[in-house]
């Protein structure tokens, strides 16, 4: 079987959750003798693949970072060219015969689109997000729900990421739900470090992912826990809002913004911190949280977070419930067995979660459409 | 001829409010906020018209029918007459009215359905024993004979101090571990003190309680006729079946049948002339001891692993079992007497049982009855609650 599948971020480039699945869902699928040519645009860094039938494919000269919101007219002005010729030089690059075209999130369906016109090749496409997701629900943006339903209609089966985003593609985008199967994530196990007293927050610094709730709930538990640092790792348009927010809540000397990290930096983050905090406002499935929970740190997910249905051994809270946030921050601090507890029954059960595992599912449903 | 003896536990736990640290240290009457009685008196006055008052009906009518010839035992935890006497008191008189008629046994137990059994030292169990003692001369104007433990938690130093404080006979599961080959169906004796021990047959038990609406299971339906047969065609002495009462109507819905088994059984198993049914101090008093049984680690009658690992299996429930325990001794030291139902309250077995981690079918059931999400939730609470009480107790 040949793929093509259509991506817009790879290891070592990536902003999110979707860098993360296209890495390990192409390796697994290449081990199983599956050719995937993955198709991404031009970036600065050499990617490379260390498979042999994995063939990356850039196309183009831009870098495009799909998950800013494009406010400032001029700049989203050249956002949406950037797409555009993006999408069009797919088109135009993608050649030879393909059993299946794979694309992710919106930002190649246009080219999907065109592709499985071009060609008559079925077409799959997972949703990592949609666009209610990534406004936090507030003031989604037409232009990417029309690009994103038309993806949708026309796509052949589409995979979600977890049931919640099922029901939105549902239920938001008028789609038929036998035409969906949910495969949860699934992550590459981090290991355990010299755990410190951090409660982290990783994760872009944006509406979607809640850190304002986050800092709310650090200014609450450094009234009661004295020796304890908060990390906001990550980057995004609210970090300028949020470092303010710090200084007027008169906890600046207890957290650390650490702006955008490297993969290696990530790592070691994750095997040092006690407490991982995920306080989505819109979480389809939440990579990030499987990764904490595989560094042997005790993680609350916001309960409307995909991860949060999938797995049984963490906590979970509502995002805006500041006070149980921080109730169950304190909690794991205080209390060992329940931190012992959480953090061995976590890794046991993160077993689960292989490439392996997405890359069988993924199979089935390319067997479905051809 | 085996005799049937039909015993039921009959208890509810005070469930527990919300409890955050921030709770802590603040110094609020704890009996108020402690406990969830919105919800108590909820789930309450749910099961009373589910089972206990329905279940009470049916079984005095059966017993009048049959004269007498159809018997049956109950323990009702402290905790479960508070309920009665705050807000269905008429429940009480059904009690009442059922333990008139002669063919009704009442067992003891410790007030609070608690794990004091398993202390160092037995003081608070003993206290607590005594507590339900005097609420059932209270009540009922009778002393029990027979002693069942939470759960039927069992092993030979509680069978010790339960033979020295007198009572004849004590009930306990009648697992392999401490039968082997043997059959729960006679009457045995520990190794190390002078006591009758009643062995529930947990097959013919959890028929009842467990599968008796099982589609999957071969069993399936159980009739009341069917299930006589099973019971005729047992060796032995007498054939303990020890269920929760909760199994009538709220375990087993009205919709699977179970009160008409219910209703049928007594008739369908007099029907046999070998069978006949006993109180627990009747068949402590006719059946003789056949043989020793030695019990050094604690069993129970809960989940597949029939020991005490359904409350002290992980280390959050053992941590709040050590805390209650110090708390305890705090307040005896302290002399705080105000707080001691308070501290008694929480140790009812239940709040530790929510904290369970087991997985498979045993984390199921264990899923069904907790007010909590996830055992975490139910340890983070109980341990906050734990903690402000440990502050007051000093």
């Amino acid at each position: 079987m040949k793929v093509a599948m259509l991506g817009w971020e790879y290891p070592p480039f990536k902003a999110g959750g979707l860098g993360t699945h296209c890495y390990g869902l192409t390796r697994s699928l290449a081990d199983k003798g599956v050719a995937v040519d993955f198709y991404m645009p031009k970036t600065k860094h050499s990617t490379a693949s260390d498979r042999k039938n994995l063939v990356i494919k850039e196309v183009g000269e831009t870098e495009i970072f799909p998950y800013d919101r494009p406010d400032d007219k001029a700049i989203g002005g050249q956002f949406f060219d950037a797409v555009y010729r993006y999408n069009d030089l797919l088109v135009q690059k993608v050649k030879g015969k393909y059993d299946v075209i794979h694309c992710h999130d919106w930002l190649t369906m246009k080219a999907g689109v065109a592709l499985k016109e071009k060609t008559g090749a079925p077409l799959v496409i997972t949703i990592h997000s949609t666009e209610y997701d990534r406004s936090g629900w507030l003031n989604p943006n037409q232009w990417f729900i029309d690009i994103e339903k038309e993806g949708m209609q026309k796509a052949d089966k589409i995979i979600a990421v977890s049931q919640f985003t099922k029901r939105v593609i549902v239920e938001n985008y008028g789609i038929n739900p036998n035409k969906i199967e949910v495969v949860y994530n699934a992550v590459y196990p981090i290991g355990e470090g010299e755990k410190q007293n951090i409660v982290l927050f990783l994760g872009r610094l944006t509406i979607q992912k809640g850190p304002e709730f986050f800092l709310r709930a650090a200014k609450k538990v450094s009234e009661y826990e004295k020796n304890c640092k908060f990390v906001v790792a990550g980057a995004g348009d609210m970090l300028p809002r949020l470092v303010d927010q710090a200084v007027h809540m008169g906890i600046s000397d207890k957290v650390v913004f650490t702006g955008a990290l490297t993969d290696e930096e990530v790592k070691h983050i994750h095997r040092t911190a006690s407490v991982y905090v995920m306080p989505s406002v819109s979480e389809p499935f939440g990579i990030t949280a499987l990764e904490a929970i595989s560094a042997g740190t005790p993680t609350i997910m916001s309960k409307n977070a995909g991860a949060s249905e999938a797995f049984r051994n963490c906590l979970r809270v509502d995002f805006w419930d500041i006070d149980e946030m921080a109730n169950k921050i304190i909690s794991l601090l205080r209390y060992t067995p329940l931190h012992t507890a959480l953090a061995d029954r976590g890794k046991k059960e993160i077993e689960l979660f292989t490439w392996d595992r997405v890359a069988d599912r993924t199979l089935d449903v390319y067997r479905g459409v051809t | 001829m085996p005799s049937v003896c039909i015993y039921f536990e009959v208890h509810q736990p005070v469930r527990l409010n919300r409890f955050s640290v921030f709770n802590i240290g603040r110094n609020i009457d704890p009996y108020s906020t402690y406990f969830n009685h919105e919800l108590n008196h909820w789930i309450f006055e749910k099961v009373a018209k589910k089972c206990y008052l329905p279940t009470n009906k049916i079984l005095l009518d059966l017993i009048k029918e049959y004269d007498g010839k159809f018997r049956i035992s109950f323990s009702l935890t402290g905790t479960f007459i508070e309920y009665c006497e705050r807000y269905i008191p008429s429940l009480i008189d059904s009690f009442k009215e059922l333990f008139a008629t002669g063919a009704v046994d009442l067992l003891e137990e410790t007030y609070f359905h608690s794990l004091s059994s398993l202390y160092d030292d037995m003081d608070e169990f003993e206290e607590q024993v005594k507590m339900h003692n005097q609420m059932i001369k209270r009540i009922f104007n009778y002393q029990p004979k027979v002693f069942r433990n939470t759960e039927a938690i069992y092993d030979n130093r509680i069978a010790k101090k339960v033979s020295e404080m007198g009572y004849k006979g004590i009930l306990t599961e009648g697992t392999e571990k401490i039968l082997n080959w043997r059959s729960p169906n006679y009457v045995y004796k520990p190794v190390n003190c002078d006591i009758k021990v009643l062995l529930r047959n947990y097959n013919l038990s959890d028929d009842v309680g467990f599968r008796f609406s099982a589609r999957n299971w071969p069993g399936y339906p159980l009739t009341a006729d069917k299930y006589a047969n099973w019971m005729a065609s047992c060796q032995g002495d007498i054939i303990n079946l020890f269920i929760d009462y909760e199994t009538f109507g709220e375990h087993q819905w009205i919709e699977t049948g179970i009160f008409d088994f219910l209703k049928h059984l007594p008739g369908e198993t007099l029907k046999h002339g070998n069978l006949d049914f006993v109180t627990t101090s009747e068949a402590v008093n006719r059946y003789k001891p056949v043989g020793d049984i030695d019990v050094p680690w604690a069993i129970s009658w809960a989940d597949e692993d029939r020991d005490v690992s359904t409350w002290l299996g992980n280390n959050m429930q053992v941590a709040c079992f050590n805390e209650l325990k110090d708390i305890g001794r705090k307040l005896k030291e302290s002399g705080k007497k105000d707080l001691l139902h308070t501290w008694r309250l929480l140790q009812t077995s239940d709040h530790l049982y929510y904290i369970s981690t087991k997985g498979s079918q045993d984390g199921d059931v264990h899923a069904y009855f907790s007010p909590y999400d996830a055992p975490y939730e139910g340890f983070i609470n109980y341990m906050n609650i734990l903690q402000d009480l440990k502050q007051r107790a000093i």
